[in-house]
């Protein structure tokens, strides 16, 4: 391993592969591990690191994109290489640009958008979607860390607004490649048609590819908070309020706002609540502020669902949400410390 | 009494690492040359009282001074004075007293009274102790009329005993209390209650040594003692976290325990009480641990304070590969290049860890059987494997991402992150006094869970040095707010005039 190292740090000295130096770095990385050591106390420090963080997320999305595969064959397949390639692409070249390494939080956004996009999307829109994502939702305001909204969801919403036609008429169902169908809320709004909640939970339904399998989410989503990677007040306070809002709307309006598990248990709202909702980044960092994100964007969805032109209002809440965290922060932290009585 | 369910919110408990010491002891014969440091801990340094080439018993009094906060340093061997002079030790620049050894393990007992300790008026007691050198263990020492502290004996209201054994590698406490241990320890704090009579005691526990508390409940008899079970959650140990816990009343951050009326000991200072007033045995040898997986053995030594560190570990590492030691704990500890360096009183623990500059393959994948983790995602985390430390950073840094695990293991409710884009940014003024940057109490936890690598903890510590720079701290307000003793008047009036 030592002999291999060694002949690979060979490579910095190469002076045509400097313009990819970011690139090498990166992989030597992610092949032979880190030599730094730490400065000074603490003198040790978690095992844990930003690759590992994203790969634990990556794991629990196994199920969903499990699932897809097995809905939706080789075009599911087809769609998350392509999304890798493109958006990895864009990535890469804002990598180089910047002169710092390849950022792992793209591995997890390169996985959860071909999933959220519905099955029959043509590879170009996807190809589409992701780069703009990835630049506009990311990159643009500074890379990892700095992004305000989450780079999936830009992509998505991106590609609903641009091409409406492909994005929420053809609904394609598992395993039948011509049969186009609504999707379960779709159903609710035109026909008042609640779907069998059995049908839901296992995916049999219409919905973009990773969502429909919805015991797959929820055991991925459970692993995500269980190791830590997710807080689980951004979910909980989101289910919740979409609950206790359909509960509410559903005896007052039963026309217009379905049941409440109907609609846990339609379209994006768990797999938005764990993967996407739940995104360090973009969702507040304070304890009571995700409390606060969650329940607010559990409120919009049910609005959107029930009273604008979209049957689904998943992916529209988490990226308002988005946009009110830093507001939702401050204001905590505002609360949180109150002035020291000396403060000038 | 045994009062139990006190805790406190954030930090993390160490468990199952390699290198923790056993009980294994071992007498470390008397070293040829001990270097005594002038200033030990907390005190200011005090005024030589022998010169070059004087001959010195060990117990006797090399350095003193009664008009300073400090406390009398003694040789620990008997021998020849070498030498005399400045180095710098622990960041300061402070007299050494360099001793040449006979080899004779005797000692000069402190005092002339035969008499015990309980036939002694409180004065002479409190000259025994001080005499003896024990008052200037703890964080700011044991408070006697001899200027061993910056309060008076009855200013303190409470004495909290620390065998929380929170820290990731502690002394052994079925060690400490073997043989006669805990009924020293015991007569130790009848001892400490005699000299500071208005005082209650309160002895904290690791809760997982259920005979320990057992036996310590038994023996404490009549006297009126509290024993709080605690789990052993790294900082539970700082004063910052177990006065809280253990009193329930808030702390004056930027101040000391001592402010408060209170003092915290470890369970080795009561011992050195009991050693000082009942055996008359001045302050010259401790118990210290060998830690961490350098070490070929990690056991407990008792050795003379001023022995050289490489003496002390000789033989006792690894020789195969490149190590980094640390005085006490590597979670605060302060790294040692120059063995050739003596122990001195502060020091309970050596710590090895090995400099891994190797790095792992594809590290971030592997199952993680003997790793440790905040987050739950190895193996290690779930089943009783011995886990191991190195120096190694386990990963390259990155842009923080808000995963707030440094904000769920802070034990003083600060957003370390957050400070940490302040500082990092260069945006230094009264932000960060108001998001409680002085409420830091250097643990480092924060940087300790980081999974980007950050060191909020260092940005932290720069972000205060700057702050005071500019003549902004959290002093006036804490002082407002709080009742304390023995503040300095030159801050009083330094706050004052500002």
């Amino acid at each position: 391993m030592k002999n291999l190292k060694e002949r690979y740090e060979k490579l910095y000295k190469i002076k045509s592969l400097m313009r990819f130096k970011t690139i090498i770095s990166t992989l030597e990385g992610i092949i032979f591990g880190t030599s730094e050591i730490t400065a000074g106390a603490p003198h040790f420090v978690d095992n844990m690191d930003i690759k590992r963080y994203m790969s634990i997320a990556i794991i629990a999305l196994i199920p969903s994109a499990a699932a897809a595969v097995y809905f939706f064959r080789l075009h599911a397949v087809e769609l998350i290489i392509v999304s890798y390639i493109s958006g990895g692409i864009a990535e890469v070249l804002f990598a180089l640009i910047r002169k710092r390494d390849i950022e792992e939080g793209f591995l997890v956004t390169g996985l959860i958008f071909p999933l959220i996009l519905p099955p029959s999307t043509p590879l170009w829109v996807a190809s589409a979607g992701i780069i703009f994502g990835v630049i506009f939702g990311k990159e643009l305001f500074g890379g990892t860390g700095r992004n305000i909204f989450n780079p999936a969801l830009v992509g998505r919403l991106f590609v609903t607004i641009s091409f409406p036609q492909i994005m929420t008429s053809s609904w394609q169902l598992p395993f039948v490649d011509t049969v186009t169908a609504a999707t379960p809320l779709g159903l609710f709004k035109t026909a008042h048609v609640l779907t069998p909640y059995i049908k839901l939970l296992l995916g049999t339904s219409a919905g973009s590819m990773g969502e429909t399998f919805r015991i797959g989410v929820i055991i991925g989503g459970l692993f995500l908070m269980f190791t830590r990677v997710s807080n689980w007040r951004i979910p909980f306070s989101y289910i919740g309020a979409v609950l206790l809002l359909s509960w509410l709307g559903n005896f007052f309006l039963p026309e217009k706002i379905a049941p409440p598990l109907f609609q846990l248990l339609s379209g994006g709202l768990l797999f938005g609540a764990m993967f996407m909702a739940t995104d360090p980044v973009t969702s507040p960092y304070t304890l009571t502020g995700k409390l606060i994100f969650g329940f607010f964007a559990g409120i919009v969805t049910v609005l959107i669902r029930a009273f604008s032109g979209y049957s689904e209002g998943v992916m529209f809440s988490i990226v308002m949400m988005n946009g009110f965290t830093p507001l939702i922060d401050s204001f905590v932290i505002s609360l949180k410390y109150r002035p020291l009585r000396n403060e000038r | 009494m045994i009062i139990k369910k006190r805790k406190f919110t954030g930090g993390y408990t160490f468990k199952n690492f390699k290198g923790v010491p056993s009980d294994k002891f071992i007498n470390l014969n008397i070293p040829e040359k001990v270097i005594i440091p002038l200033k030990q801990g907390f005190g200011n340094e005090v005024n030589a009282t022998v010169k070059k080439g004087d001959s010195v018993t060990a117990g006797q009094i090399i350095g003193i001074n009664d008009e300073s906060i400090s406390s009398p340093v003694h040789s620990t061997v008997n021998g020849t004075v070498e030498d005399i002079k400045k180095i710098e030790y622990s960041g300061k620049l402070i007299n050494i007293v360099v001793i040449k050894s006979d080899g004779t393990p005797d000692f000069k007992p402190g005092g002339a009274e035969t008499s015990g300790w309980k036939d002694l008026p409180e004065e002479k007691l409190e000259e025994v102790l001080y005499m003896a050198g024990v008052t200037s263990l703890g964080k700011s020492g044991i408070p006697t009329r001899y200027k061993s502290s910056a309060i008076l004996p009855d200013e303190v209201e409470h004495i909290i005993i620390d065998g929380v054994q929170s820290d990731i590698y502690n002394l052994s406490l079925s060690l400490l209390f073997a043989g006669e241990g805990l009924n020293q320890f015991m007569e130790g704090i009848d001892v400490l209650k005699s000299i500071m009579p208005r005082a209650s005691v309160h002895i904290a526990v690791n809760k997982y040594q259920k005979e320990i508390i057992k036996k310590i409940d038994e023996s404490a008899d009549n006297r009126e003692i509290n024993i709080y079970p605690l789990d052993p959650k790294y900082p539970q140990s700082y004063d910052e976290i177990i006065i809280p816990t253990i009193l329930k009343r808030e702390f004056p951050f930027g101040f000391k325990a001592l402010n408060m009326g209170v003092i915290v000991l470890d369970i080795q200072a009561v011992l050195h009480v009991y050693e000082a007033a009942v055996l008359k045995k001045p302050l010259i040898e401790r118990i210290i641990a060998l830690t961490g997986p350098g070490f070929t053995e990690n056991i407990h030594i008792k050795a003379r304070i001023g022995t050289q560190l490489d003496y002390l570990i000789k033989n006792r590492v690894r020789p195969d590969t490149p190590l980094r030691y640390i005085l006490n704990s590597p979670l605060w500890g302060d790294t040692v290049s120059d063995l050739s360096l003596p122990v001195d009183r502060t020091i309970s623990c050596i710590s090895s860890l090995i400099e891994d500059r190797e790095g792992e393959a594809f590290s971030f994948a592997r199952p993680g059987i003997s790793k440790d983790s905040y987050s739950k995602t190895f193996v290690a985390n779930y089943f009783p494997f011995k886990k191991t430390i190195d120096t190694n950073t386990h990963g390259e840094e990155r842009a923080c991402i808000f995963c707030n695990y440094c904000q769920d293991v802070c034990p003083s409710g600060l957003i370390p992150h957050l400070l940490y884009h302040y500082i990092e940014r260069d945006i230094i003024d009264d932000i960060l006094l108001r998001y409680r940057i002085f409420n830091c109490i250097d643990c480092n936890l924060c940087s300790y869970v980081c999974p980007s690598k950050i060191n909020p903890a260092m940005y932290i510590k720069q972000g205060r040095e700057k702050l005071i720079g500019m003549g902004i701290d959290q002093k006036e307000s804490v002082l407002k707010r709080f009742k304390l003793k023995g503040v300095d008047e030159n801050v009083k009036t330094g706050i004052k005039s500002k």
